[in-house]
């Protein structure tokens, strides 16, 4: 409860990791895993080759997300949206994300 | 049996729930040749204790009401000793808003201001303004209770006031606000005579606003 | 020098040092008592008082211990019309997705139905099912689906079942806890009902957000459901989310594995919700509007930092308006949520919020 500004994005600008801004969106698929948040963080990291300070640093994940063609914040000609860098990302993070699996069923792939 | 042990029945009769013990205990008191005063002090004692205890999640609404019952009934023997007869704490008539069908808090603050000796006339939840002004008028209530959870449905609180005022009746009874959407700012705000935090607060502020020492 | 600061109502006020200090120690002490939990020790009590007096209108946590949130009344914050929560941007429910995603920067986010309790999607599932298989498209970061047990729909005059405070008052307990009962296990076939069928089209994740509202009936019949929508959804995580700082007992009988669930502290919420398959939990304390920020934050501090240390699982802490030490104001200051998110991070290790 409150409004955005005085609730997501005041939390998001003092502790929030950042979204697709950065990994938070990645982090958070491990936590919703059980994944502890220092757990989370390394095993992100080490799937992304990186270290967990990148994870919530703009400018090293604006270029590694770009990279690795698992969506940006803001939009780039030809860059992944969506479903399409979900499923990269469930390939990149070795998880299973549900709405990838359905798709992966129902066009055969 | 002393003075000390019957009155320490009658502490722990009214604290464990047990109405028929507390009926006999509050017999006790009176064969022990005590003040029925000083009894009903003790027993009060025991509901305030539990109230700080329901404050802390160790004793629930429904041993409350429970209690309450054993507290009437060495009410009853007590004060059919008494010469005059003590009348209720006061009458409080109490609903939820018009627009907010949210109750359960509304429910304790009424439980707990029986159990605290107040006449309760629960008149519901999404009650239109309208209807509390005349129950105002019909049962003139000591104090009127308003509850809402909501900030959208608080609005409903000032309205309740302002319609007191429009018919002239405002200084007649005393306005409280409480629920999940109020704070102690709003209730100024709206000119109420005091806000109920939670259920044992408002019976605190009920106490206060009819002069009741604890 | 005094400092300005805030009282849990969001009034701004100015305190001395010293002031604030007690208004900590008070806090704390106040938590350890009632939850029979740890108080804060010396250095994180003088770390709380180092935020809450630090010049800066706005603090934030140190870089590297950044946390993930995520958030609940689904998209109403954005969408809809009512000064507790929405800003009433006329959008869809697919667009305030994408704003969390994009404009909050968000590391989740939430599809939830207008009235925010399962009960009213139940006849319209095919409609969230609809919505959800678009935003899935759309969105990167995972989706949650999200509403309340709310109990009070199954009670008369909403539902089928008798309305039990008004039972207990009339000192008709026995039916009371009858009807509770008989509401826990609607609400149960209800929510299974509804998540299997968003999870055919490919759910993330589902928050059952303010347990407990109803009494230790709500509590019982959310940590029920999530056993059984686990073993019919596997894969789908579950996140759960407080109304209170302890279960209100309506019921008082009610067990969950062997454990009575009345006046059960966030500790003891988080280890019930764990056996029960919940993979994120949050705890919530509630704000006194009466008492200072400074009492208010550490109260919640105490009480969320042992709760992180018990858990097994993720804790998400609740940080809204009128919870988590954040002033009960409709748009709360952000010098205070700024100060009260540092500090659970930073002294309460949370996982996330």
């Amino acid at each position: 409860m409150g409004d955005p500004f005085g609730m997501p994005i005041a939390h998001c600008a003092a502790s929030g990791m950042g979204g697709i801004r950065t990994a938070g969106d990645m982090v958070a698929r491990m936590q919703m895993l059980r994944y502890r948040l220092k757990d989370a963080k390394d095993y992100v990291a080490k799937k992304l080759e990186t270290d967990t300070m990148a994870l919530r640093d703009e400018f090293e994940m604006r270029r590694l997300r770009e990279r690795l063609n698992i969506g940006t914040i803001t939009g780039v000609p030809g860059v992944a949206r969506g479903l399409e860098a979900k499923a990269r990302i469930a390939e990149i993070l070795g998880i299973r994300i549900n709405a990838v699996e359905r798709l992966k069923e129902l066009v055969k792939l | 049996m002393s003075s000390e042990e019957a009155l320490k029945k009658l502490y722990d009769a009214i604290f464990a729930q047990d109405v028929e013990a507390a009926s006999k205990a509050a017999n006790d008191c009176v064969a022990a040749g005590l003040d029925p005063l000083k009894a009903l002090e003790a027993a009060s004692k025991a509901m305030t204790d539990l109230g700080n205890l329901f404050e802390r999640g160790e004793v629930f609404l429904p041993q409350v009401v429970v209690a309450a019952d054993a507290m009437k009934a060495a009410a009853q023997v007590l004060l059919s000793k008494l010469p005059t007869k003590p009348s209720k704490a006061g009458r409080v008539l109490i609903g939820t808003v018009e627009g907010d069908v949210h109750d359960v808090g509304k429910g304790i603050v009424s439980v707990l201001l029986d159990a605290a000796g107040f006449e309760v006339i629960d008149i519901g939840r999404d009650v239109p303004t309208k209807v509390f002004v005349e129950k105002v008028k019909e049962l003139k209530p000591n104090i009127v209770g308003c509850s809402a959870l909501m900030t959208v449905t608080r609005v409903g609180q000032k309205a309740v006031i302002d319609a007191l005022a429009k018919e002239g009746i405002r200084d007649q009874v005393k306005v409280m606000v409480g629920g999940g959407a109020t704070t102690g700012v709003w209730a100024e705000e709206i000119g109420a005579d005091a806000w109920g935090e939670d259920g044992p607060d408002s019976v605190r502020k009920a106490k206060k606003l009819l002069g009741i020492t604890e | 020098m005094d400092y300005l600061t805030r009282m849990g109502d969001g009034r701004p006020v100015r305190m001395s040092k010293e002031q604030i200090k007690a208004d900590i120690e008070a806090g704390t002490k106040d938590a350890a008592e009632k939850a029979h939990v740890p108080e804060l020790s010396g250095a994180e009590q003088e770390h709380l008082l180092e935020i809450i007096t630090d010049p800066n209108r706005l603090v934030a946590v140190e870089p590297g211990r950044e946390v993930v949130l995520t958030h609940d009344v689904g998209p109403l914050k954005v969408m809809a019309d009512q000064s507790n929560s929405g800003v009433s941007i006329p959008c869809s429910r697919e667009q305030a997705m994408c704003i969390y995603e994009k404009a909050f920067s968000a590391d989740t986010a939430e599809l939830g139905h207008i009235d925010y309790s399962f009960k009213p999607v139940k006849p319209i599932i095919t409609q969230e099912q609809s919505v959800l298989q678009n935003v899935l498209h759309m969105t990167i970061l995972p989706i949650f689906y999200g509403a309340m047990p709310n109990l009070g729909l199954y009670y008369a005059p909403d539902g089928p079942f008798p309305e039990p405070i008004g039972l207990i008052k009339d000192r008709k307990i026995g039916e009371a806890k009858e009807s509770m009962e008989n509401a826990a296990h609607r609400f149960v076939e209800d929510l299974e009902y509804i998540t299997v069928r968003l999870y055919e089209v490919g759910l993330d994740a589902l928050n059952i957000d303010t347990t407990g509202a109803g009494g230790d009936a709500d509590f019982y019949a959310s940590l029920t459901a999530t056993e059984k929508i686990k073993k019919e959804c596997p894969y789908l995580c579950v996140e759960m989310g407080m109304a209170g700082e302890f279960i209100l007992g309506f019921h008082t009988e009610l067990k969950y594995q062997g454990v009575k669930l009345a006046g059960l502290w966030p500790h003891q919420q988080a280890s019930l919700a764990e056996k029960a398959g919940v993979d994120i939990f949050g705890p919530v304390v509630n704000t006194k509007p009466s008492l200072s920020f400074p009492l208010n934050i550490a109260r919640a501090v105490t009480l969320v930092k042992h709760c992180v240390k018990e858990s097994k699982i993720p804790i998400h802490v609740n940080m809204g308006m009128g919870v988590g030490g954040i002033p009960m104001y409709e748009t709360p200051p952000v010098d205070a949520v700024t100060r009260a998110s540092k500090a659970m991070v930073e002294i309460a290790e949370v996982d996330g919020l």
